[in-house]
């Protein structure tokens, strides 16, 4: 399979007053196209954070040190750096090609503004040809079918908006709708725009399985249950069929019930629009259910890359081993992985688990292992392998 | 709740917080003796003779009860009393001097909220970059400029060293008798829309020339309080998840500040901004005495200094319905702006 997205040596570092955290370092990982990949790892593992890089969205006063994230376009098939692209260039990508699902479907929407309001917008702004091209059409049947005496009134308007609207599916950003679309008062001119997207929204939403979807785009977030939240921040992301989906724990806010509804969900996307997810959870159970492949990280570091059964069956890494052992089962004393997370502002030298870890040899002090290829899909850093 | 019934309800609010404004009020004045209250309106010796009279009279001696149900009697028929100060009865007073601080209020609200907001937003979108300590520094200096001083250097400046260019009062010699003259018809008493309404421009240019000044030395302190406001409501705002979203979908920074912040920051600004509203319209004691500009404040101030009983209660009863009809307006704007607040509940 061909890699949608190519991370290398990708460093992340927070400049904060008590000194400089290391929250991603020197991470290799490849997202391949069509598939699921989990990342896996404790809170502060840097997993969210990875996410976030991709997008070139990490938080001040964080700053993504170096590496490089070669994105390979599957429509177009070209290549391109993420992390040297011109920042009006990312955002043409953001949303559109990349789109991201955070985990608290409550904060991540805007209380003021409704549901349909809010998914419209990423339509008006990543698909505004497409919406030109419909709104003509439906200026150029007006024409066609108008009679009577109001339709000749409105007829000059209405060649004047087939137009404007030709213009935009040909242009989206030639002269005139552009000062259209930047003066308040004109802005209402190209009110077809907005009308299709609307109805581009209303179809989304029916996608995400909303019942009465038409009415939920009129609701404010407010109104609307948990579940029906994270449903309207998928079909969010996924109003522009992006070709990677970064969802960072969407489930972990929601009821197991709905929760399991949300992993069938994403599984259904999946199958229907071959994207590749990128799933970040501290949950191995709902990385079983919908990873293909999963990439275990503990301190900013990768530990384990390997397929799921791969993970479950043969787990390698101490790390990923004493995880596996924390998962709570019934009839079975739960095990906790001793000592605490590495502190992020002074890690440990070597491997980054030592402290922590029963088979610690003295080189796992001093030297850092390197990630290696121990089987057919699966890579492990570790220097018992 | 219906918008309608809801400021009925409201309306009716206003006769209990009436009853306890004016309750305390009047509570204070009876501190003084009868004889105290008195001596007010006594003018020459020979008058003295005559006080036990006058407490007879008005009933001065009476008890709290009797006094209070007395006074409040006579403003139910719309008599407040009589304004020894301006020597008219105090409704009269406040029809006289409320269009000025009126006039002033409503050239320096929309000043002071639009730019406090503009400032406020910039500040915090540019978060401790040189804008945001440059606002920083401008907000310190605005809030603790004295207006006395400052308006006295505004004075000094624009009206001495530019020789009169932009002077204190309302209106020039001339063109007070103008407005005072047949033609030109007193609507409103507020000289600028008066002027608008007649069509006058030479009047309407000289009242703005006489607002100058006043609207900037308000402007400056009540700027940089309704910035300082924004840009924390802005910075809350921007650490929010839905900004993350909005950033994730592809949005130009313009429009994740301008739309998906603001409209959030905005809601306690406006709070806020009543009250700067409802607080100009009470009137602005030093602003006016330093600019000549006799309006509600000066009027109430003169009366506070010479113990002018009933004009000062006139004047609390009339602050009192200010600030609950403002409170309504806020509360019926949070709708407009929150979804989530509904008439009558509060935000759910």
């Amino acid at each position: 399979m061909k890699d949608l997205i190519r991370i290398r040596d990708l460093s992340v570092r927070f400049y904060t007053y008590e000194g400089v955290v290391h929250a991603i370092d020197d991470l290799d990982l490849d997202i391949r196209q069509g598939e699921t990949l989990g990342i896996v790892g404790e809170t502060g593992s840097g997993k969210s954070m990875t996410a976030l890089a991709i997008l070139r969205l990490v938080p001040y006063p964080g700053k993504i040190e170096s590496g490089s994230i070669v994105f390979c376009d599957r429509d177009s098939g070209g290549e391109v750096e993420l992390l040297k692209l011109r920042e009006d260039r990312m955002r043409a990508i953001r949303g559109n090609k990349i789109s991201m699902v955070f985990q608290e479907p409550g904060a991540a929407l805007n209380p003021v503004y409704t549901i349909g309001d809010q998914i419209s917008e990423v339509f008006l702004l990543h698909r505004r040809q497409e919406l030109g091209r419909r709104a003509r059409e439906r200026v150029d049947n007006l024409l066609n079918d108008g009679n009577g005496f109001g339709a000749g009134l409105k007829r000059p308007f209405w060649h004047w908006q087939s137009r404007i609207y030709d213009k935009i599916a040909e242009e989206p950003h030639a002269l005139e709708p552009r000062l259209l679309s930047h003066i308040p008062l004109f802005r209402r001119l190209l009110w077809r725009l907005k009308d299709e997207a609307s109805l581009l929204t209303v179809d989304m939403l029916k996608d995400v399985e909303i019942p009465d979807a038409a009415r939920v785009a009129a609701e404010y977030p407010h109104e609307l249950s948990g579940g029906m939240k994270q449903r309207a921040v998928i079909a969010m992301a996924l109003a522009c069929s992006p070709e990677l989906l970064i969802a960072d724990e969407p489930t972990t806010s929601l009821d197991v019930t709905i929760q399991a509804q949300m992993l069938e969900l994403f599984r259904r996307i999946k199958a229907d629009k071959g994207a590749s997810v990128l799933f970040v959870t501290h949950n191995l159970g709902v990385a079983s259910e919908v990873c293909d492949r999963v990439a275990v990280m503990y301190a900013g570091r990768l530990c384990e890359v390997c397929t799921v059964e791969e993970l479950f069956l043969h787990p390698l890494h101490p790390y990923t081993r004493a995880l596996l052992d924390a998962v709570p089962m019934p009839g079975k004393e739960l095990q906790t992985i001793p000592g605490a997370l590495a502190d992020a502002l002074n890690p440990p030298p070597g491997c980054r688990f030592h402290p922590r870890c029963p088979s610690a040899t003295p080189l796992c002090q001093q030297e850092r292992p390197k990630l290696k290829a121990v089987a057919k899909d699966h890579m492990v850093a570790c220097y018992l392998f | 709740m219906e918008l309608r019934s809801y400021i009925i309800r409201r309306l009716l609010l206003l006769i209990p917080v009436l009853l306890g404004v004016t309750l305390f009020i009047f509570g204070i004045t009876m501190m003084f003796s009868p004889t105290q209250r008195a001596m007010l309106y006594v003018r020459d010796a020979k008058q003295l003779a005559d006080l036990p009279a006058v407490i007879e009279r008005y009933g001065l001696d009476q008890p709290f009860v009797v006094q209070y149900g007395t006074w409040l009697g006579q403003v139910f028929t719309g008599n407040l009393g009589y304004s020894k100060v301006v020597s008219q009865p105090v409704s009269d007073a406040i029809i006289q001097f409320l269009p000025a601080t009126l006039e002033l209020a409503i050239f320096a609200t929309p000043l002071i909220i639009l730019l406090g907001i503009l400032l406020g937003t910039t500040a915090a979108a540019h978060k401790d970059r040189p804008l945001d300590h440059g606002t920083r520094v401008a907000a310190i200096l605005g809030w603790s400029l004295p207006t006395f001083w400052l308006g006295l250097m505004l004075l000094m400046i624009f009206y001495g060293f530019l020789r009169g260019f932009l002077p204190p009062g309302r209106l020039s010699v001339q063109i007070d008798l103008l407005v005072n003259a047949a033609p030109f018809i007193r609507y409103t008493h507020i000289n600028t829309i008066d002027a608008i309404l007649n069509l006058d421009g030479p009047v309407f240019l000289d009242a703005l020339r006489h607002l100058v000044l006043p609207v900037v030395t308000l402007s400056v302190v009540n700027v940089a309080f309704i910035m300082r406001l924004m840009r924390s409501s802005m910075l809350e705002s921007l650490g929010k998840g839905y900004i993350l979203t909005a950033r994730a979908k592809g949005l130009a920074e313009r429009v994740v500040v301008n739309k998906h912040a603001r409209r959030n920051a905005l809601i306690p600004v406006i709070t806020v901004s009543g009250y700067v509203f409802a607080a100009l319209a009470n009137g602005v004691v030093i602003t006016e005495t330093i600019f000549n500009f006799k309006g509600i404040g000066w009027w109430a101030w003169q009366s506070a200094i010479n113990l002018d009983i009933s004009s000062v209660l006139g004047f609390a009863l009339f602050n009192a319905v200010l600030f609950v009809l403002v409170n309504l307006v806020v509360d019926v704007l949070y709708t407009r702006v929150d979804p989530r607040v509904r008439l009558g509940q509060g935000v759910q």
